[in-house]
């Protein structure tokens, strides 16, 4: 069931278009993330959810009713800020107690939730305190109290995790998934950090420059990429792209030419086949950690420019240097420590599944 | 190393010596000397003194605190004392609510011309000196050709005589008073406003859909510390209040606007009796950095 709708959503700066239209539906209970570039109007999109910002054009609806020019108090939202923005002069219990006094429940159930919020995260030991006594963590946590004692039908998260550091960042990131999973919330969480994206989302919806590129659950948007941007800017380290030329089509493959390729071609069995013809230009997208050292069949040719060893694993950079200007680096993630030097050749494989095919505009074959 | 580096630092510099900095201080210094410590020392001196300059040949002995038991058994000082409290407790509440309202409308977003053009306007009154504000004051409360009476003449209303009866003055005064420092408390308060963080207000907005509830629990924080600065200022202000109603009024009619300083200038340079008005001058400083102590005591909280 459909709870919240983003119907052809724009906005407008003067003559500056930040959102050029984004159509979404999430139905109860699901956690999804908007992610991008910054830049990309993820925040912003979250704005208008939230009711901060003005949609210039199209319609939004929450639990199905038309909210696109509802108050912000009114639509029963919920916030946590990427400053926390907690308020200075109020204790931790003042701070998540405020919403409720300004919807004047009674004291004995503001007293009832707030100290059921506090006990969710482990905040009864500072009701008293107040947030510049408080560590970046502890501050984050009353903001996601704030916003949970309120019972919201929404909530929204704007970059919560960028100020805390990253053990801190993957702790908490692991509260919020618990948090979820405990509360049944529907929740929208905005975040340029595609690891919390992956980690934490049901769906993803990935921006750029206003528009959506792709909407998917973590694994399609890793395994079946609609384009370069989404295969580059989902896993990490990034997919690296050779740009091939087409040299032969037969019914159910292609084969391609690059320098960078074993023997100077590659041959690809995709069903894909019929809709690329001779001379074409295929971007192949290879994911680092798919490609494999010292296998029987290489398909990459290459020399080794340099090792990094992350002591359980090595990252490799290295380039073809068969002919002409060496190309664009190639980066393979490997277990181990292989004993390589830079300047040896280095022969990569990879399973056939898992090569990427893009056309010349950058789209999934 | 060089023989000229290693020799730089120690080659004397003709010019800047160990008394240097004393000649660049010193016309400072001087000057604050002349203009602000020595007259407060020598009130402080005469105020301990028989010192009336219409009678030299009495000289000019030491009396101990004659002078402040005269002074504080004095009825008219008391009642000027009182009148300036009645003027203080009139003006500083129209003030602030008055500033505060201009504040939050130039707060709001939008508008960004119209808003700088009225932040420049705010400073006009502000940049004006008390005796010209005293000046256009006559003009406007003039029973016959002011522009108060015109305006009240197009609501129907008969020619006040503001400046010859003691209400009329008084209310005369006050309206000049708050038309001069109205913008003061405005600029302080839009600096308060502009202090909130743009997360702490919008996540208030997401909590409660009222403008009060946001200035009260969320603002007024914020305002406290600006608001302690105005009344201390006022407070100081207008105890040597003195050009603005001289030259209006010259406290008259009557008593009706003889404010503190009105009537300490009266006793010093009508009747020469400098020794009496030194002491009172002194009370009124004494008087002055109470209430401000008492003000920061009260409210001056730090919100972060």
């Amino acid at each position: 069931m459909t709870f919240l709708r983003l119907d052809n959503i724009k906005k407008n700066y003067g003559d500056a278009s930040v959102i050029k239209g984004v159509s979404f539906a999430a139905s109860k209970g699901e956690f999804v993330v908007f992610v991008g570039p910054s830049g990309c109007g993820k925040s912003t999109l979250l704005r208008m959810i939230a009711g901060l910002e003005d949609v210039s054009e199209g319609q939004l609806y929450i639990d199905g009713r038309d909210v696109t020019y509802e108050e912000p108090a009114k639509r029963e939202v919920s916030m946590v800020f990427q400053s926390y923005a907690l308020y200075p002069h109020m204790n931790v219990f003042e701070n998540m107690a405020f919403g409720l006094r300004m919807a004047k429940r009674p004291e004995a159930e503001i007293r009832a939730q707030v100290m059921e919020a506090a006990r969710i995260l482990q905040l009864e030991a500072l009701l008293e305190r107040k947030p510049r006594a408080l560590s970046g963590g502890q501050r984050q946590r009353v903001a996601i109290g704030r916003s949970i004692v309120r019972h919201p039908k929404l909530f929204l998260f704007d970059e919560p995790l960028s100020n805390l550091d990253a053990e801190l960042r993957s702790q908490m990131r692991v509260e919020i998934a618990k948090l979820h999973r405990s509360l049944g919330a529907t929740m929208v969480y905005v975040t340029h950090d595609q690891v919390e994206a992956m980690t934490l989302a049901d769906r993803i919806v990935v921006l750029r420059a206003g528009l959506v590129e792709q909407i998917g659950s973590p694994t399609e948007l890793y395994d079946k990429p609609a384009n370069t941007f989404v295969a580059g800017f989902i896993g990490s380290p990034k997919m690296n792209f050779i740009s091939a030329k087409v040299s032969s089509v037969s019914g159910t493959g292609l084969r391609l030419d690059h320098p960078a390729f074993a023997g100077g071609s590659l041959g690809v069995d995709t069903p894909a086949a019929a809709r690329a013809k001779v001379g074409d230009t295929v971007t192949v997208g290879l994911r680092p950690e798919h490609l494999t050292v010292g296998a029987a069949d290489p398909v990459l040719s290459l020399t080794l420019d340099f090792a990094e060893s992350l002591g359980g694993s090595t990252q490799l950079y290295a380039r073809q240097s068969t002919s002409g200007t060496p190309g664009e680096p190639v980066i393979a993630l490997t277990p181990g420590r292989p004993e390589l030097k830079p300047g040896d050749a280095l022969k990569l494989g990879i399973a056939p599944g898992h090569i990427y095919l893009f056309n010349a505009a950058g789209l999934a074959l | 190393m060089s023989e000229a580096m290693r020799a730089a630092p120690t080659k004397p510099n003709r010019g800047y010596g160990r008394w240097t900095p004393l000649w660049f201080l010193a016309p400072a210094v001087l000057t604050l000397f002349l203009i602000g410590i020595y007259p407060t020392i020598f009130a402080l001196v005469t105020s301990f003194r028989r010192y009336n300059i219409t009678r030299p040949r009495e000289g000019f002995p030491f009396v101990g605190f004659e002078n402040y038991v005269s002074v504080l058994t004095d009825s008219t000082f008391w009642s000027s004392l009182l009148l300036t409290a009645k003027f203080y407790v009139t003006v500083l509440p129209i003030q602030v609510v008055l500033g505060l309202i201009i504040a939050l409308l130039l707060h709001k977003p939008g508008m960004g011309l119209l808003k700088s053009l009225a932040r420049v306007t705010l400073v006009v009154p502000l940049a004006t000196t008390y005796a010209v504000v005293g000046l256009i004051g006559r003009l406007i409360f003039n029973r016959d050709f002011g522009v108060a009476n015109q305006f009240l003449s197009f609501a129907g209303f008969g020619p006040v005589d503001w400046l010859s009866t003691p209400g009329g003055a008084f209310a005369a005064i006050v309206i000049m008073d708050v038309w001069q420092w109205t913008p003061f408390c405005a600029l302080i308060f839009l600096a308060g406003l502009s202090m909130v963080p743009g997360e702490i207000e919008e996540a208030a907005r997401l909590e409660t859909s009222s403008k009060l509830a946001l200035l009260r629990h969320v603002q007024l924080p914020y305002l406290l510390p600006g608001l302690t600065a105005v009344m201390i200022l006022r407070s100081a202000d207008v105890l040597k209040l003195f050009d603005m109603v001289f030259v209006m009024t010259r406290g008259g009619p009557g008593s009706a606007t003889d404010l503190i300083s009105i009537y300490i200038q009266r006793v010093g340079f009508r009747i020469f009796d400098l020794g009496t008005a030194s002491a009172q001058a002194i009370l009124l400083l004494i008087i002055t950095i109470v209430i401000s102590r008492l003000y920061i005591r009260l409210l001056y909280r730090e919100v972060q």
